[in-house]
């Protein structure tokens, strides 16, 4: 890569220390840095794909009837954009990115336990997500069944099917491999005096969200299996008709996916908890619940996957317990969010970029919380079940989230890696769009949705058009603003202002290696002596 | 080169991650499929309950066994002299123009794969809930059934009972069969049950049609080890009765979820005891 010309290391950083040069020095490297930035490229290639799918969409909504697509080329847009998002860029999106990057360093470690698998992992990434691609465009063309799969729909259907589930298998893999490695990586290879009182909650995040990775990851291997397996070889396993169940297959997904949504919005509330008390100059409030949250939401949330089901047909009491449990997860949530509010109380607020993504985090993340307890609830679910109002909240908990929480890390993290920074006012008024453009595309939604425009459907009823549009316009608006911000990082890293050692104050420990950090990150194994939000003897203080 | 803690524990840390993976790949998610009976089982039960003709399961309950019926030859038997031993019962009635024709043919088509022998391994009764109907007709029934199937089952092997009310009466309420006269039919539930020779209801067997493998498993559980091998009590227990589909299935989903947990605890105990990390080279070593 040109970057390492282009960049000026102090010490022999990791962008030019491995010897080897061209693109084998990256994609057969084993250093958690450069794996954490192939990640990045890769997640954010995708997620460039899947912002482009979901413009295409919101301009075939812009009007009643036919735009510019008609209903099978709808169904499988809509399809690939979510398995692109879900699989391709939100999941691994911040835990493999910027916990490869960063937790190794934040916990004192030279490199992560398994330093090959961690390798392996970016490939199984890599050819699970070429095998997705390829579905799209080969046998019976995309699949048409939404990201989830939902048989019979899936196991009739006579697109790509079974090749896009096995990708998605495949990508499983990976996740499961960065799940075991993280844990081990966390409870091995701590620098000495990094208990567990003094990790930062970054790494506390990633550490109950490798355990989500580990428990959960298979279930979703297997389900699609059989997927396959009723597809190619006609088990019967999900069809009635032979003594199947349909409904198990649904049991199936969401045991998997519905932590999976914790894989995707823990690691983003790690990031907050790290930017809010570096930009407020004051110690994390509530350090210890705010780590304890994090294990609650990785158990409980473990407990509520019903609640995608309440219309399916599963028992009454089932659909009791599983809205009581719905409501219990929002408990440690709303932990995050006091903590995080109190934080930011009487402290020396610099609303510099990685800030502004952090505060809009926790407005945005706030609204698609609250509205997740309107589809908890049993009985106003039903209102709204399947409609445009389930698209708009988990936009705001997945976008609103973890979405503006990955610039936020971005803008916060990427400059140490890099060695040079990005341009602060192209930087607001980028985010100053999206956020703009955001609310107004997924708030109209969730009107929509209240007034029971349905998700799915290429078309709909002359009454919705004029809030459709709105929400288009608004789509362009949110792209204009990620242009900008994706530009101006682009930009920053590769030729913008050199970036020193510590700028922001951070007291963790990614701030007291060289900027960029060397290939083994410290000079000398670390020694902690405080608390990771400690800036009155924090390490950063200049 | 980057592998920063001691070799040996890297290595076997690496043994466990990849025990893990695939024991968890293999296994875990059926952790979920469990759950899946909470969808269906609840509803299907209240939709029975709300007839009048269903079965209220009393397994476990006991049969009495000193009630009489006559056999296909007239004579009046003591249902205690016939239940001796695993046995399956069919409660039909005769003039039956529908399921119980289904039922018992079903049984005689699966017969010959069951390999305990009938006669000696285990008795049928087939058992008319109708109390019009007496030993002549019972006899035709037997010699059609017992002719059709293609393996030789002895005449005492499967008796074809009859009764009068109060006896059926008594005998299907210990059995939680409920049933009801219309005209000269009746309404009632297909289903047949498993009996242990002290009477014991071990079974309940839906649907007309037999799998082989379901019947082996009853009549193992019948028999409460007294003739079944060592792996057939393996086998009677890690097969489980669904109470949502009626049938057996292997519970592979219960026994899998046990080993991921059970593997997810051991790591996690593993490195919680095992210490945090070898002595380290200093920075710069290969």
């Amino acid at each position: 890569m040109s970057v390492a010309q282009s960049n000026k290391p102090v010490a022999a950083s990791f962008w030019n220390d491995s010897g080897k040069k061209g693109i084998g020095s990256w994609i057969f490297s084993t250093d958690h840095k450069r794996i954490g930035l192939l990640y990045l490229y890769s997640v954010l290639g995708f997620f460039l794909v899947g912002v482009v799918l979901g413009l295409l969409l919101r301009i075939e909504l812009m009007a009643p009837g036919r735009t510019i697509m008609g209903a099978a080329t709808y169904n499988a847009l809509f399809t690939v954009h979510g398995v692109v998002m879900i699989f391709l860029f939100i999941i691994p999106g911040i835990p493999a990115s910027f916990g490869n990057l960063v937790m190794p360093i934040q916990i004192g470690a030279r490199d992560v336990a398994f330093p090959k698998l961690n390798l392996f992992s970016w490939w199984l990434y890599a050819i699970g997500a070429v095998i997705v691609l390829t579905s799209l465009f080969s046998g019976g063309g995309a699949p048409d069944t939404g990201w989830t799969f939902y048989v019979p729909f899936s196991a009739r259907t006579g697109t790509n099917v079974s090749l896009a589930v096995f990708g998605v298998f495949v990508l499983g893999f990976s996740s499961i491999l960065t799940g075991i490695n993280f844990v081990t990586t966390i409870h091995r290879l701590r620098a000495e005096g990094m208990n567990w009182g003094r990790l930062p909650l970054f790494v506390w995040s990633l550490y109950a969200t490798a355990w989500v990775q580990i428990l959960a990851t298979p279930i979703i291997a297997i389900t699609l299996v059989l997927v396959i397996a009723e597809r190619v070889l006609g088990t019967g396993l999900f069809d009635p008709g032979r003594g199947g169940d349909p409904i198990m297959f649904q049991h199936l997904f969401w045991i998997y996916s519905h932590p999976a949504v914790y894989i995707m919005i823990l690691p983003a509330m790690g990031v907050i908890s790290e930017i809010i008390p570096v930009f407020s100059r004051k110690p994390i409030f509530g350090y210890k619940m705010i780590a304890f949250s994090s294990i609650a939401i990785a158990g409980a949330g473990s407990l509520v996957w019903g609640h995608h089901m309440y219309t399916s047909g599963m028992s009454d009491t089932a659909v009791m317990v599983f809205s009581f449990l719905t409501f219990i997860v929002a408990i440690p949530s709303a932990i995050k969010v006091f903590n995080w509010i109190t934080t930011l109380y009487k402290g020396s607020i610099s609303l510099e970029a990685p800030m502004l993504f952090a505060l809009s985090f926790i407005l945005l993340f706030s609204i698609g919380g609250l509205s997740g307890l309107i589809l908890g609830a049993a009985g106003t679910d039903v209102h709204v079940h399947d409609t445009h109002f389930v698209v708009g909240h988990f936009h705001y908990v997945m976008f609103g989230g973890t979405g503006f929480a990955f610039f936020g890390a971005a803008h916060y993290w990427l400059p140490k890696f890099y060695g040079r920074r990005y341009r602060e006012k192209p930087a607001i008024v980028g985010w100053a769009l999206m956020f703009v453009g955001f609310n107004m595309t997924y708030w109209t939604m969730q009107v929509l949705g209240m007034r029971g425009m349905p998700r799915r459907y290429y078309d709909y009823l002359p009454e919705f058009a004029n809030l459709n549009l709105v929400a288009t316009v608004g789509s362009w608006i949110l792209a204009t603003g990620l242009i900008i911000v994706v530009v101006n990082l682009w930009r920053g890293l590769f030729w913008g202002e050199p970036f020193g050692v510590n700028p922001w104050n951070g007291a963790t420990l990614e701030w007291t290696v060289a900027t960029p950090p060397p290939t083994e990150n410290f000079e000398e194994d670390p020694v902690v002596t405080h608390a990771p939000y400690d800036f009155n003897k924090g390490v950063g203080i200049p | 080169m980057e592998i920063v803690a001691g070799q040996k524990r890297g290595r076997a840390l690496s043994v466990w991650a990849v025990l893990l993976l695939m024991l968890s790949i293999g296994s875990a998610a059926p952790v979920a499929a469990s759950a899946s009976v909470l969808s269906g089982a609840a509803a299907r039960q209240s939709e029975e309950g709300a007839t009048q003709v269903g079965v209220d399961e009393r397994l476990g309950g006991k049969l009495p066994l000193d009630l009489t019926f006559r056999d296909e030859t007239g004579r009046t038997v003591r249902l205690g002299d016939l239940i001796t031993g695993p046995t399956i019962i069919l409660p039909v009635y005769y003039g039956c123009t529908n399921v119980c024709n289904y039922m018992q043919g079903g049984l005689a088509r699966v017969l010959p794969e069951i390999k305990n022998k009938p006669g000696t391994d285990y008795r049928i009764l087939s058992l008319s809930i109708d109390e019009t109907e007496g030993p002549e007709l019972a006899a035709k029934y037997q010699k059609m059934y017992l002719s059709s199937i293609k393996a030789s089952v002895p005449p005492g092997a499967w008796h074809f009972l009859t009764g009068d009310a109060a006896s059926i009466k008594k005998f299907t309420d210990a059995a939680g069969y409920r049933f009801q006269r219309r005209g000269r039919d009746f309404m009632h539930p297909v289903a047949s049950f498993v009996v242990a020779g002290d009477g014991m209801i071990v079974r309940y067997l839906y649907g007309t049609s037999f799998l082989a493998k379901d019947l082996t498993l009853a009549l193992v559980e019948a028999r409460q080890g007294r003739i079944g091998t060592t792996i057939r009590k393996v086998v009677g227990y890690c097969f489980s009765f669904d109470p949502a589909s009626k049938s057996y299935e292997f519970n592979l989903l219960r026994v899998s979820a046990t080993v991921i947990l059970l593997c997810c605890g051991s790591f996690f105990a593993f490195l919680v005891l095992t210490g945090k990390k070898g002595k380290r080279k200093p920075v710069g070593e290969k």
